[in-house]
């Protein structure tokens, strides 16, 4: 009975080994499939019929946030959204670190996505490029930092997006808010710096796609005096862009135009941050004889935070937006386009963030997109 | 092959014996550690070591906190912080910080919590810990007292007020795209939404909880019907490893609330918003 019990056991316990095989193979399969039949099915959202954006105003454009969202129908649908408004331009960010994680490496897969769609929608991308890779900068240094010895790195990856995407892409923003410190790494700002990244990056990305328009500037409405640790006032630092040759390093002025909590007819002045601070950039570009180069707002608009101290009531938030939308149409001959902070957030900020957006993150279009859409198609009145 | 099951049997009980002997072990020690850890709070300590407790708070948001003449911060927030330390034996130390950076502090440790009108974000409870809400400030539904409308199913063909633009106009708008009888007044501010409602140029409203406390506690005969319609409650935070502070709190409030103390803050506060009573 022992030496029969004895051999059972051993077969059973030779019997586990197959068994065990069968069980990994098994696993092994059900992983292969999934990854098979679940990665195109995730990523597999039908582009649709091509689109057209119906507007009565064609400069109309909002800033997406679709660099966190990882779900293809959710890009989609806030794309569709954003052409159902009635504005056909969108601004969307594309950090380097992303897309390329090892030098050389790239992995344009969500750029793809999104930029698919978008063109199906209709819309015109205005991509914004930035946030260094932790290879591209020195150890313990923010995203936001850039050394000049990375410019030919960041000007390879700007230049193998513009490549990718020629023809689809036409406007490319080299790096974001530079007149502030901590969009500068945390180190003191500094206008020559950007110009000779311009210097380096520039003939870069017009090698790779002539056609594409580059934008530079994207400054923060400041007014931080010369020395302040957090930044300059960006109506000094455009000119000391200027000052240090970058006339010849772009094509087009970004601007970001907030009104915090002025109305959009508040005359500029050059101590005060509103919407029309953008007139004052306007004109150091006159000055400095670049008159004819177009200019574009690339981040703007208002908040209506219940506690924010820049916000306004909700109801002013529509009113000026839909004045800014005008303004830019109407008494703004040199600006192409302007493209509003933010249209929606993947997920709630839960601060006064959140109050910039058109539409909430579960796609429930707020009363500002319900209202900025009857103005695109021609039907809207204030109450 | 009978004996063989038997054995096996044998030998799968004993294995589930042991297991289950294991699990034992092993759930005591975490019961007994989650004890010993649990009287581990570094933010209690400190505030008993302090004497006092430090709550952050943004003091611009009436009647919740804001600045007296004298540069003090004051209001509902504040008082409730004031009874709650007051229970503790402990002094109140509040520190003023921008709204957007409470939390941080909090994470920090530069502050032992957060008592600032703190709406509750389930994101977050990884982080920190929150107390039950203290306060509804989501969209509500208001009508006159006597109204016969009890909820927005007695909506249909009613004029709703709301002011344009905010929560409440957008909780509207919903509803009118179920409903499409139901008529939106728009008003430019809360306080003229409200007002629609008074002159019966509405048949209910749509606001948020703070602005109806303000118009109740200035004697407008409204009440709010049915549950909120959009849900933002106030909380208080605290440091996730402060069990014993979480605990306390949860008691203070609960105390509070239980005594109509609370209910008597709010009272007074929403009846003087701007002002020290």
């Amino acid at each position: 009975m022992a030496s029969l019990n004895g051999s059972q056991s051993a077969a059973r316990g030779t019997g586990s080994l197959p068994r065990l095989f069968a069980a990994l193979l098994l696993l092994g399969l059900i992983l292969a499939l999934f990854f098979l039949v679940w990665r195109p099915f995730s990523q597999s959202v039908p582009l649709g019929p091509q689109q057209q954006v119906q507007t009565i105003n064609p400069k109309m454009g909002v800033h997406t946030r679709l660099t966190d969202e990882a779900e293809a129908w959710k890009i989609k649908r806030t794309l569709e959204m954003v052409r159902e408004m009635g504005a056909p331009w969108i601004v969307e960010y594309f950090p380097w670190a992303y897309y390329e994680p090892e030098p050389g490496v790239f992995d344009w897969g969500h750029p793809d996505l999104v930029i698919r769609h978008a063109r199906r929608q209709g819309l015109t991308v205005i991509a914004r490029l930035g946030f260094a890779p932790e290879w591209a900068r020195p150890p313990g240094a923010t995203p936001l930092y850039l050394d000049e010895e990375s410019y030919e790195a960041f000007g390879r990856y700007a230049a193998a997006f513009a490549r990718r995407y020629a023809g689809q892409v036409d406007y490319i923003i080299l790096w974001n808010e530079p007149n502030l410190s901590m969009e500068w790494g945390f180190r003191p700002v500094d206008p020559a710096a950007y110009v000779a990244m311009l210097r380096v990056v520039t003939p870069m990305v017009k090698a790779a796609n002539p056609d594409v328009q580059v934008l530079a500037g994207a400054l923060a409405p400041s007014l931080a005096p010369p020395g302040s640790e957090w930044g300059l006032d960006d109506l000094r630092y455009l000119q000391g862009m200027y000052d240090a040759g970058a006339k010849e390093y772009f094509d087009v002025l970004a601007i970001h135009a907030y009104g915090w909590h002025f109305d959009p007819d508040e005359p500029a002045a050059p101590d005060v941050v509103n919407f029309r601070r953008a007139e004052l950039l306007r004109q150091i570009m006159v000055a400095n004889g670049d008159g004819e180069k177009k200019a574009m707002i690339t981040e703007g608009g208002w908040n209506d935070h219940p506690r924010w101290t820049k916000a306004v009531r909700p109801g002013q938030r529509i009113r000026y937006t839909i004045r800014a939308y005008q303004i830019a149409q109407e008494e703004w001959p040199w600006l192409e386009s302007i493209s509003l902070w933010a249209f929606r957030f993947p997920w709630d900020t839960k601060s006064y963030q959140d109050y910039f957006t058109f539409v909430s993150t579960d796609f429930e279009p707020k009363p500002i997109y319900l209202e900025v859409q009857r103005y695109a198609q021609g039907r809207w009145r204030a109450p | 092959m009978r004996k063989l099951r038997a054995g096996v049997g044998r030998r799968s009980g004993a294995a589930g014996l042991l297991a289950l002997l294991g699990v034992g072990i092993l759930a005591g020690i975490l019961f007994l550690g989650r004890g010993l850890l649990g009287s581990e709070d570094v933010t209690w300590q400190a505030m008993q070591r302090r004497g006092s407790w430090r709550v952050g708070m943004d003091p611009s948001f009436p009647p919740f906190e804001m600045l007296d003449e004298n540069g003090q911060p004051v209001g509902l927030d504040v008082d409730l912080a004031q009874a709650m330390a007051q229970e503790w034996g402990l002094e109140l130390e509040i520190v003023a910080l921008g709204f957007d950076g409470l939390v941080d502090a909090l994470l920090a440790g530069k502050i032992d919590s957060v008592v600032s009108a703190l709406p509750y974000d389930p994101r977050l409870t990884e982080d920190i810990a929150y107390s039950p809400p203290y306060f509804e400030a989501g969209v509500r539904l208001v009508t006159p007292q006597g109204s016969p409308i009890q909820g927005v199913q007695a909506l249909a063909g009613k004029r709703v007020a709301v002011e344009w633009g905010s929560a409440g106009d957008g909780v509207g708008r919903r509803l009118r795209r179920e409903e499409p009888s139901i008529q939106l007044v728009q008003r430019p501010t809360p306080q003229e939404a409200v007002a629609a409602l008074l002159s019966g140029e509405a048949d209910a409203l749509l606001i948020d909880g703070v602005t109806l406390g303000l118009a109740q506690a200035q004697g407008a005969p409204l009440q709010a019907v049915g549950p909120p319609l959009e849900s933002e409650p106030y909380v208080i935070a605290v440091p996730l490893d402060a069990p014993i502070l979480q605990e306390r709190v949860r008691e203070a409030l609960e105390g509070l609330a239980q005594s109509g103390a609370l209910a008597r803050l709010e009272a007074r506060w929403f009846a003087s918003p701007s002002a020290p009573p």
